[in-house]
């Protein structure tokens, strides 16, 4: 005889929103992604390295402190980089507003450049939890079957992808940005810093906007996890070996790598060219090491090739987006 | 059959390729226990689905609970559970994971969907095994937990496509049980796709008989029985002999059936004559069953006549 009441018994209760319920994909999509072997320690390296680009703009604020055990450190250095880190210091309190934002500026670049292969990774390993088990499980008749359409389960899915990047990829920016300004010597630093933080938010959501919709369609093309999750890294790492080799035969090819067209995105919107410009001209030291870059890179830096990065990824995701429409089905 | 139908349905169609699963099915169905019935291949299961839209309807029109399908899905499925023929767990999720899940997914808050799917795991029958991975389940705890996952938002109307699919006799009884009880006890009223007679004869009030994407039959099981009335099977300990020979005496065709049992054709619209002749024998009867092959009579009877009209 059971010990409590195994009777059937209504609900009486209000039913919540249809937002609450995307929202219920998501976070269980999140949750299993975080039960993926490796996920965990992935997540906590992308938090030590914003933890390192907290350090680092630390150190630049530092150098704004006549006392600080920074300065000191400094003087230890050989004589050609204390010069260049004197020069520097000069223009940061010459000029806080144009110096900090330009510093900031080159800084996030460089962590998105390296936070992006990392969100790149962790959608390969994410792949089978995406689309891929739904469909080869049947599991896809019972979200059919519920209070939810089509277009909110795959809101729900994009909303894991994107949700996994806010770990690897958004969270560690905006931390660093914040944590690293909190610990400048002016609150300034806040204000001066905004258009730095700014281009690393819109670079670091575009691409994970683009990257979680490419990760869907590539979810959806088979029933078998291994196909799915090498069929990304086959695409990833292929297109980055595409890519450098097109750029002096066919230029267009280098658009079948996404990440060649996001490294394009993050030129533009970052405007690097323009920094190193500036800095050059405000640091001269600094402009003696620009000297040693090569023109075809520093004419990369200046003018990438957005248009073509921006149709080839519309390509690509109204590609995956089509896959993901014609194989996300009950039936 | 009474209260606002359920379902309804107009000319309903859906074709795939040059195939017509469903070939104009007009229904008005009242609440209750539904039987669908139909060989394999019959359209019972497209039936199914184009009323929860998981198969688009080629032409026709159909309402689930007075709300048009096709427009209104959402609120439509909020108010109706299924559950499929094939397994649809979600890999890597436990028992009770699964069922939570399907809860928040028709909109219970998390708390409430926790509690009511181990309510409904309690209701199915199902033990600690619920925090086990569903993927290690046998096919009688896979069968619990799709219906437990179809009765977790407290649905209106169960679609259950092949609920007996894969289990033993035992456990056959205990889900048809539980599925008898959701409408007799709980007011839900169920849909049960079948190929197997006893399953639907046992727990449904009305029978829909599909072959070859047509209605062929729809009535209540009361009538259909009706229809046969005049056979009873006479479950008795011993003097089947004399059972039968009396049967003879009165013309009434009568046969010994492998299980003991003595079906008799007594030919009256009630077992009055049949209970007077035992009382007559002082043959005590332990049960009587009363057209007992009326279901499966009128099934293949409904199949002869769709397949001579084709």
């Amino acid at each position: 005889m059971p010990l409590h009441d195994t009777s059937y018994q209504h609900w009486e209760g209000a039913h919540l929103g249809l937002w609450r319920r995307r929202w219920a994909i998501a976070r269980n999509g999140i949750a299993a992604c975080l039960q993926i072997k490796g996920m965990g320690q992935l997540v906590v390296a992308c938090w030590l390295a914003a933890l390192v680009m907290t350090t680092l703009l630390f150190f630049v604020g530092q150098l704004l402190v006549a006392d600080s055990i920074v300065v000191q450190w400094v003087g230890n250095l050989n004589p050609q980089l204390q010069a260049f880190v004197k020069t520097f210091t000069i223009w940061l309190e010459q000029h806080p507003e144009i110096s900090v934002r330009t510093t900031q500026d080159v800084l996030f670049y460089y962590f998105g450049i390296f936070l992006m292969p990392v969100s790149i990774f962790a959608l390969g390993l994410i792949m089978p939890v995406l689309i891929t088990r739904d469909l080869a499980s049947n599991a896809i008749i019972i979200y059919a079957s519920k209070a939810v359409s089509r277009g909110d389960y795959f809101l729900g899915k994009f909303c894991t992808a994107f949700g996994l990047m806010v770990l690897t990829w958004l969270g560690p920016v905006c931390s660093a940005w914040f944590l690293g300004n909190l610990l400048a010597p002016d609150w300034r630093f806040f204000w001066h810093s905004r258009i730095a933080v700014f281009h690393a938010v819109v670079y670091g959501v575009s691409s994970m906007c683009i990257l979680s919709v490419l990760a869907l369609g590539v979810s959806a093309t088979s029933l078998k996890e291994k196909s799915t999750a090498a069929f990304w890294f086959m695409w990833w790492i292929v297109g980055g070996v595409i890519a450098p080799i097109a750029t002096h035969t066919k230029p267009w090819l280098r658009h079948v790598s996404f990440n060649f067209n996001l490294d394009q995105i993050a030129l533009a919107v970052f405007r690097l060219g323009d920094d190193l410009k500036i800095a050059q001209d405000n640091v001269p030291i600094f402009g003696e090491m620009l000297r040693n870059i090569r023109p075809d890179t520093m004419a990369a830096l200046n003018t990438p090739a957005i248009g073509g990065a921006l149709l080839g990824l519309l390509a690509m995701g109204v590609l995956a987006a089509t896959v993901v429409g014609k194989r996300v089905k009950p039936e | 059959m009474s209260g606002a139908p359920v379902i309804e349905t107009q000319g309903l169609t859906k074709v795939f390729g040059p195939q017509r699963a469903l070939d104009g099915v007009s229904l008005q169905v009242a609440p209750g226990a539904i039987g669908l019935l139909g060989p394999n291949g019959a359209g019972k299961s497209t039936f199914m689905k184009c009323l929860l839209q998981l198969q688009p309807i080629t032409s026709g029109s159909a309402k689930l609970l007075g709300r048009e399908v096709g427009r209104e899905g959402r609120e439509i499925r909020k108010r109706v559970g299924y559950t499929p023929e094939q397994d649809c767990h979600i890999p890597g999720m436990a028992g009770c994971e699964y069922v939570t899940y399907c809860a928040q997914l028709c909109g219970l808050p998390f708390q409430a969907a926790r509690q009511r799917a181990h309510e409904m795991l309690d209701f199915v029958g199902m033990g600690q095994e619920r925090y086990r991975k569903a993927d290690t389940y046998s096919t009688g705890m896979r069968q619990r937990l799709k219906l437990a996952q179809a009765i977790v938002h407290d649905p209106e109307i169960v679609f259950l496509d092949e609920p007996t699919n894969g289990l033993d006799p035992k456990g056959q009884a205990q889900i048809l049980e539980l599925v008898q009880s959701l409408w007799k006890t709980y007011g839900i009223t169920v849909v049960v796709s079948s190929h197997l007679m006893q399953d639907v004869d046992r727990i449904c009030e009305q029978i829909i008989i599909i072959a070859r994407g047509r209605v062929l039959v729809h009535d209540s099981l009361e009538n259909l029985k009706a229809r046969k009335r005049g056979a009873a099977e006479v479950v008795i300990a011993s003097g089947q002999q004399k059972l039968q020979a009396a049967c003879q005496q009165r013309q009434w065709p009568c046969e010994l059936l492998a299980n003991g049992h003595v079906k008799v054709e007594h030919k009256a619209d009630s077992l009055n004559p049949l209970l007077a002749l035992l009382h007559e024998l002082k043959l005590a009867p332990l049960e009587l069953i009363p057209s007992p092959n009326a279901l499966e009579e009128t099934f293949v009877q409904a199949l002869e006549i769709s397949h001579a009209a084709a």
